[in-house]
């Protein structure tokens, strides 16, 4: 461990031009929470700060660029940041439906099911935004092993209002928002050991030990996010984060929610990362007291068991972290009805027994005894056409079109090569305490033409999730002290009507047979001379 | 005007169709036989609605009407059942007033009621037009357009014909197709002469004029589309657009949409040329039709609705639906009809498979596409066939004329 500290500190001494000026900070965190229906959340973060650093103005794309030299900061994230003049950047890829209702809220806001990638960029007449769009997505593709590539104009919006500027807006030109997702993306083993090598320790040391891809992949749900983030005053901030709900009841052979980080992960700390300046295990201990925790002695604040891991503590590594429940034989769930922890439950269907139509129909309950005002925003594929004029706001199976508000709807628009990108419907919700207001349009399914299908064209299409967004406390004083950040509803499997994908040329011939059938007929009456012949008899 | 009994009669059946509330109405908006993207009612009503929320209603690449339509709907009046029954009427009773301009009847005079009730009962209680009309189809109103045009042209009236023409074409551009049957109406007469051809006989020089003064009024419609929109061009790519390169292949008794669902993405332009070219001006069909049968011009405007009603890249069973309603103001070529057991019985074939096929394909999920698409080319060889009946019917009876002409 010393002999590592050495190292480094030697190494720091190597590099004093870049030393000088700019301050490279790293922080790991893992978070774990057990879950009222036994589950276990975990969220891992790795935080890599810039001090000092700003992005790229895109108005000097054209001009040779500084020379990257990091020590902590991953060098091939910072090529692409860099290429691109990225503002701003945050990719998700995740697995499985986030159970708001029995989960709480994530501890990473963005558990959209499948990739979601937005970046800011600023404008410059150099290579537009769209160009740079384009260039990111498929470098983002490559470095993650992602399908990344076909987040195209098909699939690109800006909905400005639901995905702000996290960070400080820099001033040098104004900036636009790219936002894109591809619900149907398997995350994968393939997508986690690039995710590790952006790290500085890898997986060798420090919490990133944990991340076993056996474990990880086979939680209830899992997701990985990358986050960048410009802060005027701190700099750039890197945040690798990894969640994943466990399902100790299930794997468990006495079917218990106990849990400790080797039955979690099968793997333990052998030793911390030098190179982190903060590196801390957190516990958040659930309510009641039947609980027990191992090791027993760590930093206790408000109900939080904190384990500091980090290489200048004297703590030494605990083996093993472990939550038990004495007293308890197997885990009972807890019985229905439960009240959902979040104050606004969400639940989002399309039905309709046809392949063409169908209704798509949201449900939002408050289950607090306020007012709740939120956004809502439906991205929708082109293939799916929202019949606005069908639109319907009910409570009660009472219309109350004046609860919806601040409507805003973009119909597709026509892209290059004969694409629309998708349709982008924005309002403002106003839900009255304890009550579920049901929203209803009528959406048509496309018919697509066979090569636009995909191979597996029988499974159907996957719909990205609504976004539900708090409104910026400014504009909307009625927001109680509610915090959070974002609701993503699970994504939406439509069936659309399939072509028989074995007929072209059948189709081809039948057709034209038909076409030429007629012509010859009508050809050959219209060009016969007609005469009364006499037969002599 | 009189009217026979019977127009009045089936006129307030029609009216009261409009009025009552209807099971099943909503099924038939959404029946792809009998409306298609360019005159669906569903899309008319999103159009009204994106205009009112001050959004372009052709960007979203899912409305195509014509913004004529858009104008009436949003500011004179709203889309009621009651004008889909008006235009009905006002159809019937244009049928019947260019039957009686073709047997050179006065209208006072209420002779042969018996054939005008007929005339009346075809075409108000023809399915394939009543049934897209209670489905609130936009194409009603193409099929009176050209009634009315061809109404006014057999009665003489210049101005008002190329006007209703000038609004069809608008509507839908490849009624163009009647524009030259029209003039030779106008400059010849309305008058049957299947029964003793004759060279064209007609003032030809008038129709340079004649087509100059149908261009002023079309411009003065594309003039007044655009006005409306808001001086922005996006309607004409996709309301005419849409018959060109057919971006929406939502399934239709048609023979294009499968063929171009099916069609390998390089091939698409070169075939969406070769449909669009047979269908319209160089139609195989075109000059033919109006040279072999210049001495009787309405017959072939006729005909070129029957044309029509085969190759329209949006098919509705509108379309056939006037073509085989107009078959009634020809009662000189029934004795003629080539096959007409077959026509009925092809037709009858496509108006039960149709439905039946769409709803296996689509709403039970037990039959394909395939089915479908072997229903849609059994109406397409109905539509053929109707077409080689009535082709055969007009050419021989001149000879049967003349046969007996010769005997006497």
């Amino acid at each position: 461990m010393r002999r590592a500290s050495v190292w480094i500190f030697l190494a720091y001494l190597c590099t004093p031009s870049f030393a000088l000026y700019r301050e490279e900070i790293y922080k790991e965190d893992l978070r774990i929470q057990s879950l009222r229906d036994g589950r276990v959340s975990t969220t891992f973060s790795f935080v890599t700060v810039l001090e000092g650093a700003s992005p790229r103005n895109p108005k000097a794309l054209g001009q040779r660029d500084e020379s990257q030299h990091y020590a902590l900061f991953p060098l091939t994230l910072g090529q692409i940041l860099r290429e691109y003049a990225i503002t701003e950047l945050h990719l998700t890829l995740n697995a499985g439906k986030w159970n708001y209702d029995n989960w709480g809220h994530p501890h990473e806001a963005e558990v959209g099911t499948g990739a979601e990638l937005w970046a800011w960029m600023g404008a410059s007449e150099v290579t537009t935004v769209d160009e740079r769009w384009s260039g990111l997505r498929n470098a983002l593709s490559g470095l993650f092993c992602a399908s990344l590539g076909s987040l195209d104009s098909r699939r690109t919006l800006s909905p400005t209002v639901a995905f702000p500027l996290s960070g400080s807006t820099p001033t040098f030109s104004p900036h636009e928002l790219r936002h894109a997702s591809l619900p149907s993306e398997n995350v994968c083993t393939e997508n986690l050991t690039p995710f590790l090598k952006l790290l500085p320790c890898k997986s060798h040391a420090g919490l990133a030990a944990l991340l076993n891809p056996q474990k990880v992949f086979d939680a209830d749900w899992h997701g990985m996010g990358i986050h960048v983030i410009w802060k005027e005053d701190t700099g750039i901030e890197l945040k690798l984060s990894l969640q994943a709900v466990f399902n100790p009841v299930r794997t468990s052979p006495g079917k218990r929610r106990d849990w400790n980080l080797q039955s979690l992960f099968d793997r333990s700390i052998e030793r911390s990362c030098p190179v982190a300046s903060s590196s801390a295990i957190t516990v958040v201990l659930p309510e009641g007291k039947d609980h027990k925790i191992t090791p027993e002695n760590p930093a206790h604040v408000d109900g939080l068991a904190i384990y500091d891991l980090s290489s200048s503590s004297n703590f030494t590594i605990p083996s093993n972290i472990a939550m038990y429940w004495p007293s308890e034989h197997s885990f009972q769930y807890p019985l229905p009805p439960l009240t959902p922890i979040t104050p606004l439950s969400v639940k989002r269907t399309i039905h309709g027994t046809t392949q063409t139509r169908g209704v798509l129909s949201v449900s939002v309950t408050n289950n607090s005894p306020q007012e709740i005002s939120v956004g809502y925003l439906e991205m929708m594929p082109a293939l799916i056409t929202l019949w606005m004029h069908t639109l319907k706001v009910k409570i009660n199976s009472q219309i109350r079109s004046d609860l919806l508000s601040e409507l805003k709807y973009h119909p597709p628009s026509p892209q290059s090569n004969d694409r629309f990108s998708p349709s982008m419907l924005q309002a403002v919700l106003t839900i009255p305490p304890n009550a579920t207001l049901k929203i209803s349009m009528e959406v048509n399914k496309a018919f697509l033409k066979y090569t636009e299908h995909p191979p597996d064209a029988m499974r159907g299409w996957d719909l990205p999730g609504a976004v539900f967004f708090p409104l910026s406390q400014s504009s909307h004083n009625t927001s109680s002290s509610y915090d959070w950040e974002r609701i993503y509803t699970p994504a939406l499997l439509v069936d659309l009507p399939t072509p028989d994908f074995s007929m072209p040329y059948n189709v081809i011939i039948l057709s034209c047979t038909l076409m030429t059938l007629i012509f010859g007929s009508i050809f050959n009456l219209l060009t016969r001379k007609w005469v009364v012949m006499e037969i002599q008899e | 005007m009189n009217t026979p009994p019977a127009f009045s009669f089936l006129v307030c059946l029609r009216l009261l169709l409009a009025v009552l509330p209807l099971p099943g109405q909503n099924l038939l908006k959404h029946d792809h036989q009998l409306s298609s993207p360019l005159t669906s009612n569903l899309r008319l009503k999103e159009g009204l609605w994106l205009l009112d929320n001050n959004i372009d209603p052709y960007t979203g690449g899912s409305f195509h009407h014509s913004p004529l339509l858009l104008s009436v709907f949003s500011t004179i009046v709203p889309p009621l059942p009651i004008i889909w029954a008006i235009s009905d009427a006002v159809g019937a009773w244009a049928l019947l007033r260019i039957w009686r301009a073709r047997q050179g009847l006065l209208s006072q005079k209420g002779t042969r009621s018996n054939v005008e009730n007929l005339i009346t009962s075809v075409y108000l209680l023809n399915p394939y037009l009543l049934l897209p009309s209670l489905a609130l189809s936009t194409s009603t109103f193409e099929n009176t357009l050209i009634l009315l045009a061809l109404m006014f042209a057999s009665q003489g009236k210049v101005s008002s014909a190329l006007l209703a023409i000038a609004f069809a074409v608008h509507l839908t551009p490849s009624s163009i197709l009647l524009l030259l049957p029209i003039f030779m109406v106008l400059v010849s007469s309305p008058v049957s002469h299947l029964a003793s051809p004759r060279p064209f006989h007609g003032n030809l020089k008038r129709i340079p004029f004649l087509f100059g003064e149908f261009t002023l009024y079309w411009l003065v419609l594309v003039g007044a589309a655009c006005i409306i929109t808001g001086g922005s061009w996006s309607w004409v790519r996709a309301s005419w657009g849409a018959t060109l390169t057919l971006p929406d292949l939502t399934p239709n008794p048609g023979p294009w949409w499968y063929f171009f669902t099916e069609m390998f993405d390089h091939f698409r332009p070169f075939f969406l040329m070769v449909f669009s070219v047979l269908r319209s001006t160089l139609s195989y069909t075109y000059y033919p039709i109006c040279i072999k049968f210049q001495h009787d011009p309405l017959y072939a405007a006729f005909l070129l609705t029957g044309v029509l009603g085969t190759f329209k890249a949006y098919l509705t069973l509108a379309d056939p639906g006037l073509f085989l309603s107009m078959i009634s103001i020809f009662p000189e070529v029934h004795g003629y009809l080539r096959h007409p057991i077959i026509t009925t019985l092809l037709h009858l074939h496509a108006a039960l498979l149709l439905p039946l096929q769409h709803v296996l394909w689509v709403s039970e999920g037990r039959g394909n596409a395939n089915f479908y698409y072997a229903a849609s080319l059994v109406m397409g060889m109905a539509g053929g066939a109707g077409l080689v009946d009535a082709c055969w019917a007009g050419m021989r009876i001149a000879v049967g004329m003349q046969k007996r002409l010769r005997k006497m």
